[in-house]
């Protein structure tokens, strides 16, 4: 019989990861304290911004960003070496217990977070509201065991590859657009709304946010495509309704409905943020959910 | 009639459908015995006209190469699973070692009404197996060896298992966890022919304890037989299940008898006699048919291959401008509609 003493003590993995989630900590400590300080700059900048010619540091980067940038890139470069000695001790990805999902969207989620980060200034102060959302999954983490799980002989698959770093992609775009979506809400409120004044008009966040929705949209739909090949590779069935097919079917269906309504509609700019952060939850409750109300998240997985 | 298809083809059908269809799935999530298909299928065609009459009247669709495509690609999808449902086979197969396949030892069958008989042009020989278990007997690869003709009047060897399944005439063979230890048994009338078949005990390891089953000789009495197995089964260390390592005893109750049997040896019973030649097993199969898979498949890909190639003309360039228009920190006005 395995003590908790003895997983722990296997487990030599958990340094990394530990010291990952203290760098994305870090990260949101830093980012919140940032926009509290910047509206008064920013406002500055803003009210004068006719005349206003930024440096061409002040272009791309505020005072905090690239401190920002810094600590979320660690996180993902401890974290991936966190999943590189797991792999290496049991022989296997993080593929089938709860512990090693949640450690490896940890990764994804930051990794891709990092890039559009780095890559996209307009949505660099949603950090506020994404950083910790990922946190979530960090606290989470914490609270679970690292067994080591065997692999179930289904998923000795190329397409299980595919699938499952298509729908990493879906979730962080999905969280990208969630943040943006954040943003929007919280800038009715007194209290936040100074946070986000440097930021692009709440129509630009929203046309941003939607982009990264439709983005979404096209890796769950491909993420659904290579999940049902390797499905009918594994288990003889392309579509089985299963625990996760049709929860990540409707939250597919959601997010189309969505891009159908925001792209014909005159959707406010409000119900549009409501409706990303829908999807974003729905996606969550897909991911993470399932385990709580399916014994196996797809048929065959034992 | 424009208009009419206009009507068929709008945006808010086309949300209604989707909400249907939204409804169908959560019915039909796990299967649930009592659902009808037409919660799913009733959806599917009003989506399926929608889509179609869209396309045909729409010119935010039409006029746009790749939002054209993704929309054909549905349009095609939804049609390529219904030929698939209509045509159709899934069933079960249990296969003793050294045995053709038979069409007729198929169990479980569910297929659409279209479809045809391939299954007869389907032949192969069972061959043996072994399935790998880590410790705590948690079920690893299975390899699974089958012969098939290959057309010049001999047999070629194939291994299948998993996630690999046999291939013949588009029917789609896997293995499954579901296999076990099958007795060969001949029973010698007094009178007539000897006849020499297998009985398949239960799935093993899953039912290690229970490996019995029941047999009536014809104009006999009924027969209950336990197999006493020797595989080397380990709980606590990793093990390979191999029929060709495993060894049985047979127990064979004939009312008050109870008589164990090694192989070769036979039991004098009211009418005949009974010999246990042999210890084999059989394997299961999932057995799955449809002819749209591939064309499924091509259609999906490129559906979303057509949404790319919209997203990447319509904001490939535009995302670039929002970057540079944001690090001026100018707020800049919208309609509030996507481009």
């Amino acid at each position: 019989m395995n003590t908790f003493g003895d997983i722990i003590g296997r487990a030599t993995e958990l340094p990394w990861l530990w010291a990952g989630l203290v760098a994305y900590g870090l990260a949101t400590i830093v980012v919140i304290a940032g926009v509290m300080r910047m509206p008064h700059r920013a406002a500055g900048a803003m009210a004068a911004h006719d005349s206003y010619v930024p440096s061409e540091k002040a272009r791309t980067w505020h005072g905090h960003e690239k401190l920002v940038l810094v600590l979320v890139s660690s996180g993902v470069a401890l974290i991936a070496i966190a999943l590189a000695e797991r792999w290496v001790r049991i022989g296997h990805g993080p593929f089938v217990n709860l512990f090693e999902l949640l450690m490896s969207q940890l990764f994804s989620l930051g990794l891709i977070f990092a890039i559009t980060y780095w890559r996209v200034p307009a949505m660099r102060a949603s950090a506020v509201v994404a950083l910790p959302l990922i946190w979530v999954l960090g606290i989470w983490v914490l609270t679970l065991q690292p067994v080591d799980t065997p692999l179930p002989p289904t998923y000795h698959n190329d397409w299980l590859w595919a699938h499952v770093g298509l729908g990493k992609i879906f979730l962080s775009l999905c969280l990208i657009g969630t943040g943006l979506a954040g943003v929007i809400l919280l800038r009715h409120s007194e209290r936040f709304a100074p946070w986000f004044r440097h930021m692009p008009a709440n129509e630009v966040l929203d046309g941003l946010a939607w982009r990264f929705m439709l983005l979404a949209f096209i890796f769950h739909s491909l993420m659904l495509v290579a999940g049902a090949v390797w499905a009918q590779d594994a288990w003889g069935r392309y579509w089985s309704w299963d625990a996760l097919e049709t929860s990540s079917f409707l939250n597919w269906l959601l997010l189309g409905m969505g891009l159908h309504a925001r792209f014909t509609y005159r959707v406010p700019l409000r119900a549009g943020a409501v409706l990303i952060i829908a999807v974003f939850v729905f996606a969550f409750f897909t991911y993470f959910g399932t385990p709580f109300y399916s014994e196996a998240a797809h048929k065959g997985v034992i | 009639m424009k208009k009419f298809l206009r009507a068929l083809g709008s945006i808010r059908l086309a949300l209604v459908g989707m909400v249907l269809l939204g409804v169908g799935a959560a019915l039909s999530y796990d299967n649930p015995a009592g659902t009808p298909v037409w919660v799913l299928v009733a959806p599917l065609a009003l989506l399926a006209i929608n889509l179609f009459c869209a396309i045909a009247t729409n010119p935010r669709i039409n006029r746009r190469p790749g939002l054209l495509v993704f929309h054909l690609g549905l349009f095609a999808i939804i049609v390529l699973a219904g030929i698939g449902r209509l045509t159709h086979l899934d069933g079960q197969l249990e296969i003793t070692e050294g045995s053709a396949f038979s069409p007729d030892e198929l169990t479980e069958v569910k297929k659409g009404p279209f479809h045809g008989d391939g299954l007869s042009k389907v032949a192969f020989i069972q061959g043996s197996y072994t399935v790998e278990y880590n410790a705590g007997m948690v079920r690893g690869l299975t390899h699974s060896q089958v012969l098939i003709p290959d057309g010049r009047g001999g047999m070629i060897s194939r291994v299948v298992g998993d996630d690999r399944p046999l291939v013949l005439e588009g029917y789609r063979f896997y293995t499954t966890y579901n296999k076990g230890f099958a007795p060969v048994l001949t029973w010698m009338p007094d009178q007539g022919e000897a006849m020499t078949g297998t009985i398949h005990m239960p799935s093993y390891p899953l039912f290690d304890y229970k490996q019995d089953s029941n047999w009536t000789p014809p104009g006999g009495k009924p027969l209950r037989f336990w197999l006493r197995l020797d595989t080397g089964l380990r709980q606590d260390a990793a093990w390979l299940l191999d029929g060709k390592k495993a060894s049985g005893v047979l127990v064979v109750n004939a009312g008050e008898r109870r008589v164990e049997l090694l192989p070769g040896q036979s039991l004098r019973l009211e009418g005949g006699s009974l010999r246990y030649e042999r210890l084999t097993s059989w394997m299961g199969y999932k057995v799955f048919y449809d002819p749209t898979l591939h064309w499924l498949f091509v259609a999906s890909v490129v559906a979303i291959m057509g949404l790319g190639a919209h997203f990447w003309r319509k904001f490939g360039v535009r995302m670039q401008r929002t970057h540079e228009s944001s690090i001026t920190d100018t707020p800049v006005a919208s309609s509030g509609r996507m481009p």
